[in-house]
């Protein structure tokens, strides 16, 4: 067998569910990867999720394995906050430049006791995301004022202020992109009333007011006064399926919120869910049942229709919904106590149109920001949400797929 | 008598502002098994860990208990380290006194350092019981099988053999394709099936890695992760070949509605698969071809969409609209189910190509209407409220994929289950193509309905989760707990005790238990390559002859007793 250091290693942009699965199939048949991430985090969006649908699973457990065996895997090279600046191709294999920003706090020595958060003055310093490996606090670069008082208190020496940035080049073989989504800003779009009313959240905001690890511990609460709401209306396509801010179909999102109002459910029955939806796409092995499922005899409301106007009342009272239901052609107006919007989830690297940010190296994309799957590079070595609208287990299976096609790549011009 | 070293972290201050650690070490000094008791600033530094290895030697302690944070936290990198100075896994204890004591009762010191010392003191019990299951290693063998010729296997077989693995495909129909050779056109390139299919088996027949056995049938399959043994029937010809890992890419069956719509009762009322047909031996053409979507799914008998017949009635819908110019075509659906941007985009496209579409209730479904032929559909229109009539000569019924009835013999012939549908279910969502027996991976159509471009990288998906076996030279006993921590170990029978009444045999989940008549006698046998070390049998075992050595009922009873 050859040893891996003599291939040229694969370089993986995105350290989500998918970017990890595929640096850990490369890493497991033998290939050194380099693994760059824009967060301070490995994990993604699905480390922002509470429960994964349809088994209604944590989502945190094999994440967190995997994140584990991908930050202390022989032939992984994690680089957390940092991206891919410039990409070239030469003779068959990649020249990159990546724009490493310091950490500052050193993950490996933190004991995540938070005394630098306290001491902070300017309250640079955060927590990082608990459940992920290493538990770590880290710098939000831009307010720190770099004035070193955190360095001082830490007990275990792992702050370093002098550090900068730095530039690794590296020759690659292959490149993966798992870039993963993000959430669109819903505020062009007046009639969704997003930002308007602390009770308009969007469904990631949902998952995290909600989630069991999170702020509330499981409770369904208002945001605007911590009281239990009467009822919660899922707003589904919420900008999607929309020509003018995302045309494609998020695919996710009618599942995304079956899994939330049965959570909802489940934690407190009394709460009314109401489901707005254009089509119920429920696709997936237990996908069709889990919008049939019943809690304690009462059953999450269907209701199809797209609305039209939502406000926030006057006062503080509720949230107007405003929306024609298509199977009794009745118009309506309801008061709602929160409202959740579903589906404004786009491809992330869309904001980096060609020539707008010189810096940051992209593959080529079709005009919604999903990459071209006519081009070779990008069809056979994409995968995640970047690549079309994906759940979990489907970008997996196209995070493995894509490893494949690098390992036999190989294979062909042996 | 154990001759046990203990360490108290304080991890900076961290745990012993809160907890009183002359408290702990008078509290300790009382167990005789405690041969010196030492409190270091933190363990994650390398110094200390140095001290602590350097004690360990001078004190000769047998086993080492070490109180500090979280596994999940930091507590492994005191492990390892002392694993790396070659102190074996099952002789280290681990006690969380950070995030389970200190933190969480930081208002309450005095009850803190209670927990703690009950928590050291039952670490203290384990280590004292706690024994070794033996370790196994198998070699693998480096071929792989996979069962079915469909796109799934065939793409996965290529991607082993590209990669220089051997590979054999157990097919039961004679030639290779799958339902791939059933249909003409792929949605949404509207390129040619055979065009896809061909380069496949072409490889297929040309890499000489690749063995393709056609016309086969299974009569068994044994072992386990690293070397199954299958026999097989191939053309006649029983035949057995040995293999690392199994994937199995046995698709799907095509659903007949019989009854449905009047199917078969009628002319004219054909499935997607039978218009497929009628377009592979060539042109078709109806002026005001009806589709009618989820025809026998999204049921009771069938509570579940199967994916790609939205898509297909699309497909199919566009071809007959372009071949008859001027032709009116309906499909009535219940949702159209069409996720993603290239679907979304294709429905976008069908639709401003003047498809009709109409909604309809499953209470209120479509009724055909006519004596030998059908005339005309009537359905209630759910979005416009009325009842519509539409004069046809055709009538497409999209019909779901359903499961194979031989995955119930396969599965139980793997040791693993199928779900309440009668499909291949995977392990966990974020392991989508992983069974819950090691080594044994599932693709395509068999685990879930998928389009062929799916089938395809699942296929590809799957062999990419077979490499990572194939490659190892020797594969060590599997265990369930893929989360890092202390060896789970393997059941042991005590054969002295064990009646043989099979309980064991019923509990486990992995089929690992297996009775055998040694000396005149029934006895449970386990085997390890194949135990998880669930504790399953433990628990139903009536007189404790069935143990696993990390965790037996010694150690467990005086954890218990130490607690309370």
């Amino acid at each position: 067998m050859r040893n891996p250091k003599d291939i040229s290693p694969v370089l993986v942009v995105g350290g989500g569910v998918a970017g990890i699965t595929a640096s850990l199939d490369l890493a497991d048949a033998g290939r050194m990867v380099h693994l760059v991430e824009s967060t301070e985090h490995l994990g993604g969006q699905v480390s922002k999720l509470d429960k994964l649908y349809p088994t209604d699973h944590c989502a945190f457990c094999p994440l967190w394995t995997d994140v584990k065996k991908c930050m202390e895997h022989s032939l992984i090279t994690v680089h957390t906050l940092s991206h891919v600046k410039e990409l070239k191709k030469e003779s068959g294999k990649y020249s990159a430049v990546i724009l490493k920003n310091p950490r500052y706090i050193d993950e490996k020595k933190c004991v995540f006791c938070g005394r630098c958060v306290e001491e902070c003055p300017v309250n640079a310093i955060h927590y990082g995301w608990e459940h992920l490996y290493p538990p770590s606090c880290f710098i939000d670069e831009p307010s720190c004022t770099k004035c070193g008082n955190c360095a001082e208190v830490c007990p275990a020496g792992a702050i370093n202020m002098e550090l900068k940035k730095e530039e690794i080049n590296l020759l690659v073989s292959d490149v993966i992109w798992a870039t993963g989504f993000k959430e669109a800003d819903l505020r062009h779009l007046k009639e969704y009333g997003s930002g308007t009313h602390p009770d308009i959240m969007t469904s990631m905001e949902f998952e995290n007011w909600t989630a069991e690890g999170g702020i509330n511990k499981g409770k369904i609460v208002k945001r605007s006064d911590h009281s239990v709401p009467q009822n919660i209306a899922f707003i589904q396509c919420a900008g999607a399926r929309d020509l003018r801010m995302i045309p494609s179909c998020s695919a996710v999102c009618c599942m995304h919120a079956l899994k939330q109002a049965g959570w909802v459910k489940r934690r407190n029955r009394m709460i009314d869910c109401y489901i707005f939806y254009t089509d119920l796409r429920t696709v997936g092995r237990d996908y069709y049942r889990y919008s049939l499922s019943e809690f304690e005899g009462t059953k999450i409301k269907l209701i199809r229709g797209k609305p039209g106007l939502i406000h926030p009342l006057p006062g503080g009272d509720g949230i107007a919904v405003q929306f024609e239901n298509t199977l009794t052609r009745k118009r309506e107006i309801r008061k709602f106590d929160m409202v959740v919007l579903n589906g404004n989830i786009q491809p992330s690297l869309i904001q980096y149109r060609p020539g707008q940010d010189e810096k940051t190296a992209i593959p080529p994309m079709d005009k919604e920001g999903f990459f071209n799957t006519k081009s070779d590079e990008t069809s056979n070595f994409a995968c995640g949400f970047g690549l079309a609208p994906a759940d979990v287990a489907e970008s997996v299976i196209q995070a493995s797929a894509a490893a494949m096609r690098v390992l036999n790549k190989e294979s062909d011009q042996r | 008598m154990a001759n046990i070293c203990v360490f108290l972290c304080k991890c900076f201050g961290e745990i012993d502002n809160t907890i009183d650690f002359n408290f702990l070490r008078k509290e300790l000094s009382k167990d005789t098994s405690v041969s010196s008791l030492s409190i270091v600033d933190s363990l994650c530094l390398e110094t200390d860990i140095e001290k602590v290895a350097f004690q360990i030697k001078e004190t000769h302690a047998d086993k080492v208990l070490i109180a500090a944070c979280s596994t999940l936290s930091r507590g492994n990198l005191p492990v390892d380290s002392l694993i790396k100075e070659g102190i074996e896994r099952y002789k280290i204890g681990l006690v969380d006194i950070r995030e389970g004591c200190a933190w969480i009762h930081g208002d309450d010191p005095e009850g803190a350092a209670k927990k703690a010392k009950d928590l050291i003191n039952m670490g203290l019990a384990a280590l004292r019981y706690r024994e070794a299951s033996e370790d196994m290693c198998v070699p693998v063998h480096p071929d792989a099988l996979i069962i079915g010729a469909g796109p799934a296997g065939l793409a996965a077989a290529i991607s082993l053999g590209k990669m220089g693995f051997k590979v054999n495909i157990l097919e039961r129909a004679n030639a290779p394709g799958g339902m791939l050779r059933l249909i003409s056109q792929l949605y949404p390139t509207g390129e040619d099936a055979a065009n896809k299919l061909n380069p496949y088996i072409d490889e297929v027949e040309n890499n000489p890695l690749i063995t393709f056995y056609p016309q086969s049938k299974i009569s068994s399959i044994e072992g386990y992760a690293g070397n199954f043994t299958v026999q097989f029937s191939s053309q006649g010809k029983d035949n057995s070949i040995q293999s690392g890992i199994i994937i199995i890419a046995t698709g799907a069956k095509i659903f007949f509605p019989t009854g449905l719509y009047r199917y078969g009762e009628i002319g004219n009322v054909i499935t997607q698969m039978e218009l497929e047909r009628q377009f592979l031996k060539g042109s078709f053409d109806a002026k005001t071809p009806v589709f009618i979507q989820c025809t026998g799914a999204r049921n009771e008998e069938r509570p579940y969409c199967s994916t790609i017949c939205c898509p297909a009635s699309l497909k199919n819908a566009m071809r007959l609209a372009e071949e008859e110019p001027g032709s009116e075509v309906f499909i009535l659906h219940r949702g159209i189910m069409m996720p993603g941007n290239i679907l979304e985009e294709y429905y976008r496209d069908a639709l401003s190509r003047g498809i009709q579409f109409i909604l309809f209730e499953e209470e209120r479904p479509p009724r055909i209407v006519g004596d030998d032929h059908v005339e005309h559909v009537e359905v209630y229109d759910a979005v416009n409220g009325i009842t519509r009539k539409i004069e046809t000569d055709l009538v497409v019924l999209s019909t779901p994929l359903v499961p194979s009835l031989d995955n119930a013999r396969l599965a139980q012939m793997l040791g693993i289950e199928v779900d309440r549908y009668g499909f291949f279910p995977e392990s966990y969502p974020m392991h989508p193509l992983e069974t819950k027996m090691d080594g044994v991976f599932i693709c395509g159509s068999a685990r879930w309905p998928v389009a062929s471009d799916q089938a395809i990288l699942q296929g590809k998906a799957a062999a990419m989760k077979a490499v990572s076996y194939l490659r190892q030279s020797e594969i060590a006993a599997s265990t369930l707990s893929r989360v890092p921590g202390p060896k789970s170990g393997h059941a042991r029978v005590v054969s002295d005790f064990c009646t043989g009444c099979g309980n064991c045999v019923a509990a486990c989940l992995f089929d690992a238990c297996h009775l055998e008549k040694t000396e005149g006698r029934y006895i449970s046998k386990v085997d390890m390559m194949r135990c998880k070390a669930c504790g399953n049998c433990v628990s139903v075992c009536p007189n404790g002859s069935i143990q696993i050595p990390e965790h037996n009922y010694h150690m467990v009873g005086e954890m218990i007793k130490r607690a309370f």
